[in-house]
């Protein structure tokens, strides 16, 4: 990946991303805060395939996304700092996780993983889902446990 | 009630009637001021609404140093500076012109100004406004316009003063107040940054007028006073919290001065001649080419140099300063051209840039492209 920065003076800063592929992302943070982004295909100049303007709150939370940070509901930030070097994470059944349809005794916990619940949309919480429960899309598993246990379990899946 | 807020409440209501209408066309509203002063004509109680069209030229002369100080000679690109080199061709272009116009050479060089000029204080407005900033002809234009802005405060440096005393007044206070920003500013930046908004605020629009003043008062400049400022004000680390708390009231201020420029219009354009339209035609005409060529020599596409020369064609603040200056140093034909090409020049590049897309288009069809075959990201 490579990255270029120009300032446009009275304007704000210009950023060109190109990938791997040769596509290229243009991105002018403004001084007001908005940003706009122009994305072009690889090969090509002059016309952008697609643009995108972001306020300032909507361009750090897709910042956030994009950096592999996950979202918390804000009073859980309170929770995780009590827990230390444990965390609790949220893991939504995706179209296509191989989770889907699978029975919760089947999901292979690491140690020190603990499942707490599954958070099915339009149904009541399932605590503590006993092994028979069969995950759908859409699901939401509330583990935790140790840091390194609940993100192993994130890779596995 | 004091008369000026009738008159400001006049004001602000027309503007805003005007800025509404185009509003709805998805067009910038800088021109429309302009076009609304001129209906207005002397019906506009201008008098009083001063001060305020004063102070916002010259908080458009310190945002203008602020943004396109010095500081960011640093931070060009080599291409910009090479469409910086073409676009300034513009320059000896219109000093020949004007001593064939029958100038002496400081009316030719005051002239020359005028027709080289463009402002970025309007370009950067359409470019923001119309969503271009992302474009690569915006970077090469904003670099040119860094160009512009100082070798036009270097101009008014030179020809601004009255007579000797006041080149003498200025080269020392700009000087001065250089060092100052060299030595002492790197001290006060820390002390800024305690500082509240509010008197942030205050400070910059005392140092503003103060320095405008000062120099006004030495014989120089006003309006490189004001400039100076701005630069100073970014080297102090202030940029963006400036641009931030002065926007607004520099914006109230600027569709002030657009409007009060529109209506004292037609006085000044009184025994217009045919030399000075003239004058005005070249002047329009003259940087196209210079800033095809130059984006050509900076590396943009066929229709991204098109757009860069049209980008540049709104003229504003820096040459009515100039165009104020020569009437007050005897040259009221360079006066008219300054202020008829401000008058033509902002409504009709409004245009060209809102539609150079269309332009492009028409001039250099699309060839078919050839369809990527891509499931993957389709799928």
């Amino acid at each position: 990946m490579k990255v270029e920065e120009v300032v446009l003076p009275g304007v704000g800063r210009k950023f060109t991303i190109t990938v791997q592929s040769g596509d290229r992302l243009v991105i002018v943070v403004h001084h007001s805060g908005k940003r706009e982004l122009q994305y072009f295909e690889a090969g090509e100049e002059d016309e952008p395939s697609a643009t995108l303007d972001l306020t300032d709150e909507e361009a750090r939370e897709l910042g956030a996304i994009l950096a592999g940070v996950l979202f918390h509901p804000e009073a859980v930030g309170d929770t995780q700092s009590k827990l230390g070097a444990k965390v609790i994470e949220w893991i939504k059944v995706l179209p296509g996780s191989k989770l889907a349809g699978r029975k919760v005794g089947e999901i292979p916990l690491p140690p020190g993983a603990h499942l707490l619940a599954v958070d099915r949309p339009g149904a009541p919480l399932i605590p503590n889902p006993g092994p028979e429960v069969v995950l759908e899309v859409g699901d939401t598993l509330v583990v935790a446990g140790s840091r390194e246990a609940v993100e192993a379990l994130k890779r596995s899946l | 009630m004091h008369p000026s807020v009738e008159a400001f409440a006049l004001a602000a209501g027309i503007l805003a009637l005007g800025a509404a209408l185009v509003h709805r066309f998805g067009f910038p509203p800088l021109p429309v001021y302009l076009l609304t002063g001129l209906l207005a004509g002397e019906r506009l109680p201008v008098e009083e609404l001063e001060p305020l069209p004063s102070l916002g030229l010259l908080l458009l002369l310190f945002s203008v140093g602020l943004e396109f100080g010095p500081d960011r000679l640093r931070e060009l690109s080599g291409k910009a500076t090479r469409a910086g080199l073409y676009d300034a061709l513009a320059l000896p272009l219109g000093f020949l012109l004007g001593l064939l116009a029958g100038l002496d050479l400081k009316g030719a060089a005051l002239l020359a100004g005028v027709l080289y000029v463009s402002s970025s204080a309007v370009i950067v407005k359409l470019i923001i406004d119309l969503r271009r900033a992302a474009n690569p002809e915006s970077e090469v234009v904003l670099g040119v316009l860094v160009l512009e802005d100082l070798v036009v405060a270097l101009l008014l440096a030179l020809l601004g003063g009255h007579g000797a005393g006041g080149f003498l007044g200025g080269v020392v206070m700009a000087a001065f107040y250089l060092l100052f920003a060299r030595y002492l500013g790197p001290r006060l930046v820390r002390f800024m940054e305690g500082l509240s908004d509010e008197l942030v605020l205050l400070l910059g629009a005392a140092f503003t007028t103060g320095t405008a003043l000062l120099f006004h008062a030495v014989g120089a400049s006003e309006g490189v006073g004001a400039f100076l400022s701005g630069v100073i004000a970014a080297g102090l680390g202030l940029r963006e919290r400036l641009e931030h708390l002065f926007g607004p009231v520099r914006d109230l201020g600027v569709a002030l001065f657009f409007l009060v420029v529109g209506a004292q219009a037609l006085k000044l354009l009184k025994g217009l001649t045919p030399l000075a339209v003239g004058l005005v035609a070249s002047g329009l005409f003259l940087k196209l080419p210079l800033n095809h060529l130059g984006g050509a020599r900076a590396g943009l596409g066929k229709k991204r140099r098109l757009y860069s020369a049209l980008y540049l064609v709104p003229r504003g603040e820096f040459n009515l300063v100039l165009g104020n200056l020569a009437l007050a140093q005897g040259y009221p034909l360079v006066a008219q051209v300054a202020v008829l090409l401000v008058l033509l020049s902002i409504p009709l590049g409004a245009l060209l840039i809102r539609y150079a897309p269309e332009i492009g288009e028409r001039l250099y069809p699309k060839a078919p492209k050839s369809k990527r075959v891509a499931p993957s990201r389709l799928g």
